[in-house]
């Protein structure tokens, strides 16, 4: 099973928070289902051309997170991830986001008002540039109901 | 290395006298379950660390112990039973015999010999085993021994210098194999090499040696994201008093028109540069072999008893 997960490895972010934040999402969109057989630690750690040791921390922490499960002898499944969680894990990531370009901002001393018009104008921008196609469906946040 | 259960191998202060090249004192012990990478320039004393592990050569002191049995009470063939060993040459008083009759007489010391796994294992090599050994070009050679040293199972792989020989082809089938292998997640790789993809594709740990020392033995990814080098502009006089206390600081030296500060903390060195308003004109990542440099410089330093960095 192949996964969307990318790593800097020029970076000196620790390689397993690379991974976790990664993995994270995905179990958390929704993009891995519930139920979902992941790669052994092995698997995994050959796929990424990392070491078991940060394979194996990294679904240690997860799995004290609740996001993951590992059954003795048949491997290691995405969780039920409950959707009050769900939701309050899809606004983290972008609020850390949200904070970091606040905090870009005041690096070059912008003012409130600014930052405020900063916002407006990119998501005007952003919602101009994805414009939903013709007689397409307008999803409901979350996607909760997709199953 | 501490926390990760009994290790495969241990080895305590064992050190090794002979006319032209003395080995150790060594300390080091083989986490068992991982795969761990010798890495070191030629005569760094891979191979002698193998043959002493393979009780094909003595230590003067010390001791070892493989897969919990003492090593040098004489011969231990159920323990012989339990390795495969891939000796760096192969051996060359078989060449008149077939491939087929090696494969024959080799499983008779074999119980755990496995006909369809070894079968499989010459189709996936494209080995056809009814050539005779001596025949067989290097290549061909290093994959029938590998298949060899793979049929019966082993609970430990020694691997000296596997992949000499083999094309690209091959080299991922071999790496494929190894990642195989230790898929059930109780056995043990040891393996020499000198290619740095093949430790990035396998290793767990790294063992670094150089001129029979054992130089340090690494986690692998936090070895490969904590070393960075840093570079500063100005000359090393006027850069070594303000980066002494750099965590983690490793070599500092003077690099062309600027000075090049390595460190194996790069997350902390980062910090304290930031808090102290030091700002580096540029930073890299370091290959193994950029790190290996490092680490024979500093241990050549600490050979003609200086301390501290030096350019």
């Amino acid at each position: 099973m192949w996964m969307s997960i990318q790593l800097n490895e020029y970076s000196a972010e620790p390689l397993y928070h690379q991974i976790e934040v990664q993995l994270r999402a995905l179990i958390v969109s929704g993009q891995l289902k519930e139920g979902t057989l992941l790669p052994s630690i092995r698997e995994m750690a050959q796929q990424l051309k990392c070491s078991v040791i940060t394979i194996r921390r990294v679904y240690q922490d997860l799995e004290a997170e609740g996001l993951i499960v590992t059954r003795q002898g048949t491997g290691t499944f995405v969780a039920k991830v409950d959707p009050e969680e769900r939701s309050r894990h899809r606004l983290d990531a972008v609020t850390a986001a949200m904070r970091e370009a606040i905090e870009a901002g005041l690096r070059v001393q912008c003012s409130d008002d600014e930052l405020r018009e900063l916002f407006e104008n990119v998501l005007r921008e952003a919602k101009l540039n994805r414009s939903p196609p013709a007689g397409g469906v307008n999803r409901t946040a979350g996607g909760e109901n997709e199953e | 290395m501490n926390g990760y259960g009994t290790p495969a191998i241990r080895m305590k202060g064992v050190s090794l006298r002979q006319s032209h090249f003395r080995l150790g004192p060594i300390d080091l012990d083989v986490p068992a379950g991982f795969v761990t990478a010798i890495v070191g320039p030629n005569s760094s004393g891979k191979s002698t660390t193998f043959r002493l592990l393979m009780d094909l050569m003595k230590p003067n002191e010390g001791s070892i112990e493989v897969l919990g049995c003492k090593i040098g009470g004489g011969k231990q063939i159920d323990l012989l039973k339990r390795i495969g060993y891939l000796p760096e040459e192969p051996y060359r008083h078989d060449n008149a015999l077939r491939a087929m009759d090696k494969a024959e007489f080799h499983r008779q010391w074999y119980p755990g010999w496995d006909v369809n796994f070894y079968r499989e294992l010459l189709k996936l090599f494209e080995v056809d085993h009814a050539i005779k050994l001596g025949n067989m070009s290097k290549g061909m050679r290093r994959k029938f021994d590998l298949a060899l040293t793979l049929a019966h199972q082993p609970e430990l792989l020694l691997l000296d210098e596997p992949s000499s020989g083999l094309d690209t082809i091959a080299w991922r089938t071999m790496i494929d194999l190894l990642h195989r292998y230790m898929e059930s997640g109780d056995r043990t790789i040891l393996i020499a090499t000198h290619i740095v993809e093949e430790v990035k594709r396998l290793a767990d740990f790294i063992v670094f040696m150089a001129g029979g020392k054992v130089l340090g033995m690494f986690e692998k990814d936090e070895l490969l994201t904590g070393w960075h080098q840093y570079f500063f502009p100005g000359t090393y006089a006027e850069w070594n008093g303000a980066l002494a206390d750099m965590p983690g600081l490793a070599w500092l030296d003077d690099a062309g028109g600027v000075v090049r500060a390595v460190t194996g903390s790069a997350r902390e060195a980062e910090a304290w540069l930031a808090a102290r308003e030091i700002a580096p004109v540029g930073r890299k990542s370091m290959e193994l072999d950029d790190i290996l440099a490092v680490l024979v410089e500093q241990e050549k330093l600490r050979r003609q008893g200086m301390k501290g960095v030096k350019p």
